[in-house]
């Protein structure tokens, strides 16, 4: 049974019912309407996908019937029932959007091959918009994985920020997905046409920065053999994102003030100025607000980045999200090397999940990444893990993380007479994962 | 008009047909929908359905005669003729049926080529049981099958009707079941 909505709009009694009958046989939803007012009024209530319309009607004629259709539903198609007199009308219809016009009376076969082609139109543009959302959707937070509440709230805050051209001043620890949240802010804005354009103020040189961001002219230096368009003006019509933007000297921070203010800069050994266009998306894991009052960071640049800003959260924050993080990585990494693991086993899981990840979303990259290139069995073992050797062996003079752990899960047992649910609850740990570290640590229950 | 027994399919001819087409068409009835059949003439002329200017017979108001002629406990009509039939807003048809309704028709002269009625060569033979036995599916609700062997699928042309089984697909014949056992119970 189809689910396409067929409206036959005709003043003959005859042409609606025999149309109908034999529509409804092919599976379809028919309805009837036996004048162009009739039809107006049905499509208030009622959306249909197809509609079959009589040129030539009393009152409100079909032409008339097709326009006020294309206005209020341009997906869906309009088919003209024309008699061979009317031809003309027929095609003025087409150039006012009708799909197709057919002469009465019609051959069935035609019918039948002009509605399923209506169908198959209509199912391929449903699907591309659908393939569009979809990617749309994919692309909208690139590689930014996350189901956990303040991963949330970052999505919902760059669908806020996007929009706007303002300045934006991303902060977080080390690995947290800054430049991602970056890129995700561009894809999202206006500017996604444009390019992205990325400095990595940290990485670069301090006497390669200038000609780095700003361009050179031929011959202005030794090593200029050749003009050379600097950042700042690739990133015209796109978004420029200076990372590490705290790694920047105090030299070129006023250089860099300077073109924020005035969006105009001159190539090194230029004469020439240069308009840019370009919003400014900055990202440091450094207090600049204790790097200002150390002197090491211009408060008044500070201020003219810090025009819209937010924190990503450390991986300790959304240890929610380490399962998707962590399976997101296997599959590249088993893609990427070819190797068939494609599980990560329950107790590396716990080991994951137990652990701070001070290096975050990067550190647990590169903890699978390594589990995978030295893994041997189909599953990610918590020896895989580089965590997991880090913690052993035990360190003599202290205690170790491992001998708290377990001494803390003996005591919470004891205190609540071995009760595993209770216990997993306070430890805020699951009953398997309990289950585990018991048999893991050797923890006997004395009577 | 013969006497009929209750809860049969009513086979119409409405003209002259071949006895082996009939049989086959009767025995085809038999195992697809289970119901005995019985040949009766309803309509012995169909002149009222007659359009000059097209010069052919409009199927719709046959199928209205045909439903009002029905005897008591006809559980559904088949009338086969030999003119060309239409609807108006095509330019002709196999057949027609009343969706979930009483009667169905079947014309046999496009299937047949232009043949003599009492021609029982394959393939119009075949050609004519499937459409047959198509038409009257209709009469218990079933619509067309997107199932190109499926007996409930539309064919565009005599070569598709060749190509299509004389088989219900198991979708069908599972919405067929149904409707009987409902037709049965009321």
């Amino acid at each position: 049974m189809s689910n396409t909505k067929i409206l036959i709009v005709d003043d003959e009694l005859i042409m609606r019912e025999s149309l109908a009958g034999w529509l409804e046989r092919d599976g379809h939803y028919v309805q009837t309407a036996a004048s162009g007012e009739a039809a107006l009024e049905m499509l208030k209530n009622t959306r249909f996908d197809i509609f079959l319309v009589d040129i030539k009607m009393e009152g409100i004629s079909g032409l008339q019937v097709l326009r006020k259709i294309r206005e209020s539903d341009p997906d869906a198609e309009v088919v003209m029932i024309t008699a061979y007199g009317s031809i003309p009308s027929a095609i003025e219809a087409m150039k006012d959007g009708a799909y197709d016009y057919m002469l009465k009376p019609f051959d069935p076969n035609e019918l039948g091959v002009l509605i399923e082609k209506i169908i198959q139109h209509q199912e391929q543009a449903r699907e591309n918009i659908y393939l569009k959302e979809q990617y749309k959707e994919r692309t909208r937070f690139e590689s930014m994985i996350g189901q956990s509440k303040p991963m949330q709230k970052i999505f919902d805050l760059i669908c806020d920020v996007a929009p706007m051209d303002s300045t934006v001043l991303i902060t977080g620890e080390t690995g947290t997905g800054k430049g991602l949240a970056a890129k995700a802010i561009h894809t999202n804005s206006a500017r996604r046409d444009g390019p992205f354009v990325t400095v990595n103020c940290g990485a670069i040189p301090e006497h390669l920065m200038e000609s780095e961001l700003f361009g050179h002219q031929k011959g202005a230096f030794t090593d200029a053999k050749e003009t050379k368009k600097g950042r700042l003006e690739l990133g015209h019509g796109g978004t420029l994102f200076l990372d590490e933007i705290g790694e920047i000297s105090m030299r070129m921070q006023i250089d860099l003030l300077r073109v924020l203010e005035d969006r105009v800069f001159y190539r090194v050994g230029g004469t020439q100025p240069i308009e840019a266009d370009f919003r400014v998306i900055a990202a440091t894991n450094r207090n600049l607000e204790a790097a200002i009052k150390a002197g090491s960071f211009r408060e008044d640049l500070f201020y003219r980045l810090n025009v819209i800003s937010f924190t990503m959260p450390s991986l300790k924050q959304r240890k929610e999200d380490i399962p998707l993080l962590a399976e997101h990585f296997l599959y590249r990494f088993s893609q990427e090397t070819n190797k068939p693991i494609n599980k990560i086993s329950r107790e590396a899981m716990d080991e994951m999940m137990l652990y701070d990840w001070p290096g975050n979303i990067r550190e647990l990259e590169n903890a699978i990444e390594r589990a995978v290139v030295v893994g041997k069995q189909r599953e990610i073992l918590p020896e895989d893990l580089p965590i997991f050797c880090h913690e052993s062996p035990p360190i003599k003079s202290a205690r170790s993380l491992k001998e708290v752990e377990k001494a803390h899960i003996e005591q919470v047992l004891a205190e609540n007479q071995w009760n595993m649910a209770r216990s997993a609850k306070i430890l805020g740990i699951d009953r398997s994962t309990l289950y585990s570290k018991i048999k893991r640590y050797h923890i006997e229950k004395v009577a | 008009m013969s006497s009929h027994d209750a809860h049969s399919i009513i086979v119409s001819p409405v003209g002259e047909f071949a006895p082996d087409l009939l049989d086959l068409i009767r025995n085809e009835i038999k195992r697809i929908y289970g119901y005995p059949t019985d040949v009766m003439t309803l309509l012995d002329d169909l002149e009222f359905a007659f359009h000059a200017g097209r010069n052919q017979y409009h199927s719709t108001p046959i199928l209205e005669q045909l439903a009002l002629r029905a005897p008591a406990g006809a559980v559904k009509i088949l009338a086969i003729v030999e003119v060309d039939l239409f609807i108006p807003i095509l330019t002709h048809v196999y057949g027609e049926a009343q969706l979930g309704g009483k009667a169905c028709i079947v014309s046999t002269i496009r299937l047949n080529e232009g043949h003599s009625s009492l021609n029982t060569q394959e393939p119009f033979l075949g050609r004519i049981v499937k459409e047959a036995i198509h038409e009257l599916g209709h009469t218990f609700k079933l619509r067309h099958c997107r199932e190109h062997t499926c007996l409930m699928h539309y064919c565009r042309d005599e070569r598709d009707v060749d190509r299509k089984s004389d088989q219900l697909c198991r979708y069908c014949r599972i919405l067929l079941d149904d409707e009987i056992k409902r037709l049965q119970k009321s």
